[in-house]
């Protein structure tokens, strides 16, 4: 750690120091309700992957996606359930699915895709397949799409 | 078609013109400012304001009392007036000392419409109101402070010469009230509020995925409030009414003008101004000044070709790697690739200003940018290219 020679912390003695919780408008949702709320969405969606719905799948997972503090466990259930779609999609599909999905949906995709990427060897993560999401997502939603990713504080 | 200038192989940090426009001011990336005088079709040197000692971030001209204010990271401001020298009787520039009090980098600078005061952003996590004591002899400055949490980026003032816009690196775009008592008359009241007194939050917005918000407006009659932020989004706040927010597809802006009530051209990273429309019921975005269809030399079309990604993403040293990725090509075999962007300026905009405009509306704007160039477009040659684009878009 290159900060690790650093013995004091001097943010304690500045009282106007800008805190990570004043970057970002916090998770109304109770932690215990967002993992309730992130089970119930695996369940529902392999009900839509029974039915090959990817789109209504990926809608179900990424609304309203846990971010913030506290819900890591809601979040790497969220991850989990996302690459299970994403690794059953076929590559022919992906353009018309992401096509289907709102602006918003797009720009959590696109959180999750570079979530993903972050986390090489880690359960079903297959890069192949998440570059394959990226490439067609940029196409459709645009550089802006992944400018926003790396600007939004509520990573999840 | 755009006229297009070239002035410097610098950056061009801000520019500004006079009022008839024979005149302009830039910064090109120094301690110095220059000023350009137009002669004929070109854009002659002709005076060096010298007087910061860091680079100068931002210049503005007061069209009326013809006097330039610069702001620079040496945490001070300048405010410059033509003189008849006593020595020489010759006219020439003389700064007057501004009294900011800040302990950071001035970041931007902009006159109020009556000319009367002019506010500096700074890093300082705040906004020095200035006005001019006669007493002294200088400028000097009431801080706005409260609720700023970090370095406010760009301002925009409100018609009535008292309501002040702040776009800042909080990622929030705020409106505040600029009342001098000692200047101001008292305010009629706005839709942004009656009572005013001097550093009241008359509006707080945030930028919807969390970006800096580089650049605010103020329409016409200062009843909306757009904002441009570094999450490729643009946002136009009516305070009564909607906060609508349009994502782009393209890269961050960075600076933005108000052509009328219902439009406006911002520029930024993608290399070219973008025309956006509409009122409070919805915005869209209208097209491009700069027509990247139009006939060029053959060599610019290269690249990617009919992929129809325009900007940043469309230059040759991304096809040249994209080349050595897929295809296993490299060196030689894309030398011969064009590496210039379509857009005519070749590199981030850092600033756009009305150029042209009357009681009705700006007819014509003006762009300066990274690669050194000036550029005056004719804000309404976007309904012509609308039909051309048709869904290609932004890309």
């Amino acid at each position: 750690m290159e900060g690790a020679f650093r013995k004091v912390d001097i943010d304690i003695y500045d009282e106007d120091v800008l805190q990570e919780t004043e970057l970002y408008a916090a998770d109304s949702r109770d932690p215990a309700a967002v993992l309730d709320d992130a089970k119930q969405r695996q369940t529902a969606v392999r009900s839509l992957l029974a039915k090959n719905d990817i789109p209504g799948a990926l809608s179900v997972i990424l609304d309203d996606a846990p971010y913030g503090p506290n819900v890591e466990e809601a979040k790497v259930i969220t991850l989990q359930t996302l690459l299970t779609i994403l690794n059953t999609t076929k590559a022919t599909e992906i353009t018309g699915v992401i096509k289907s999905l709102s602006l918003d949906t797009q720009d959590t995709l696109m959180k999750y895709l570079y979530k993903g990427m972050a986390m090489p060897g880690w359960g079903d993560v297959s890069g192949s397949v998440l570059l394959g999401w990226h490439e067609k997502l940029t196409e459709v939603a645009g550089v802006g799409c992944i400018v926003r990713t790396m600007t939004d504080r509520r990573a999840v | 078609m755009p006229e297009i200038f070239n002035l410097s192989q610098t950056p061009i940090t801000s520019h500004a013109f006079n009022a008839d426009r024979s005149q302009l001011v830039v910064s090109l990336n120094s301690n110095d400012a220059q000023i350009y005088t137009r002669k004929g079709a070109e854009w002659v040197h002709t005076v060096t304001l010298s007087e910061h000692d860091k680079l100068i971030t931002s210049v503005d001209w007061a069209p009326n009392s013809n006097r330039i204010v610069t702001a620079s990271q040496d945490r001070n401001a300048y405010v410059w007036q033509e003189q008849v020298d006593a020595e020489t009787g010759k006219l020439v520039w003389k700064p007057t000392l501004v009294l900011l009090r800040i302990n950071r980098a001035a970041t931007y600078v902009k006159w109020s419409p009556k000319e009367d005061k002019f506010a500096v952003a700074s890093g300082a996590r705040a906004i020095a109101i200035c006005s001019f004591d006669p007493e002294n002899n200088w400028w000097v400055s009431k801080l706005l402070k409260k609720p700023i949490r970090s370095t406010v980026l760009s301002l925009d003032w409100h018609p009535n010469n008292v309501l002040l816009a702040a776009g800042s690196a909080d990622m929030k775009a705020r409106v505040f009230s600029a009342y001098i008592k000692e200047v101001d008359d008292r305010p009629a009241p706005t839709v942004w509020g009656s009572k005013l007194p001097f550093n009241t939050v008359c509006g707080e917005y945030s930028s919807p995925a969390g970006g800096w918000v580089h650049a605010v407006g103020f329409s016409p009659s200062g009843d909306a409030l757009a904002f441009a932020s570094h999450d490729s989004s643009i946002s136009i706040a009516y305070p009564n009414g909607p906060l609508i927010n349009i994502r782009l597809p393209s890269l961050p802006f960075v600076s933005l003008v108000w052509t009328s009530e219902n439009a406006l051209v911002a520029a930024g990273h993608d290399c070219r101004p973008v025309v956006f429309a509409g009122s409070e019921a919805g915005w869209q975005e209208a097209g491009t000044l700069d027509d990247v269809n139009a006939p060029k030399s053959p060599e610019a079309r290269s690249g990617l070709g009919s992929h129809g990604s325009v900007g940043r993403l469309n230059t040759g040293a991304f096809a040249a790697f994209r080349n050595a990725d897929t295809r296993g090509q490299s060196g030689s075999a894309s030398a011969h690739v064009d590496s210039k962007p379509l857009t005519t300026h070749q590199n981030t905009i850092t600033n756009v200003r009305a150029y042209d405009y009357s009681a009705e509306g700006v007819s014509k704007v003006s762009t300066s940018g990274v690669d050194g160039l000036l550029v005056i477009w004719d804000v309404d040659s976007v309904t012509a290219l609308t039909g051309r684009l048709g869904g290609a878009h932004l890309r």
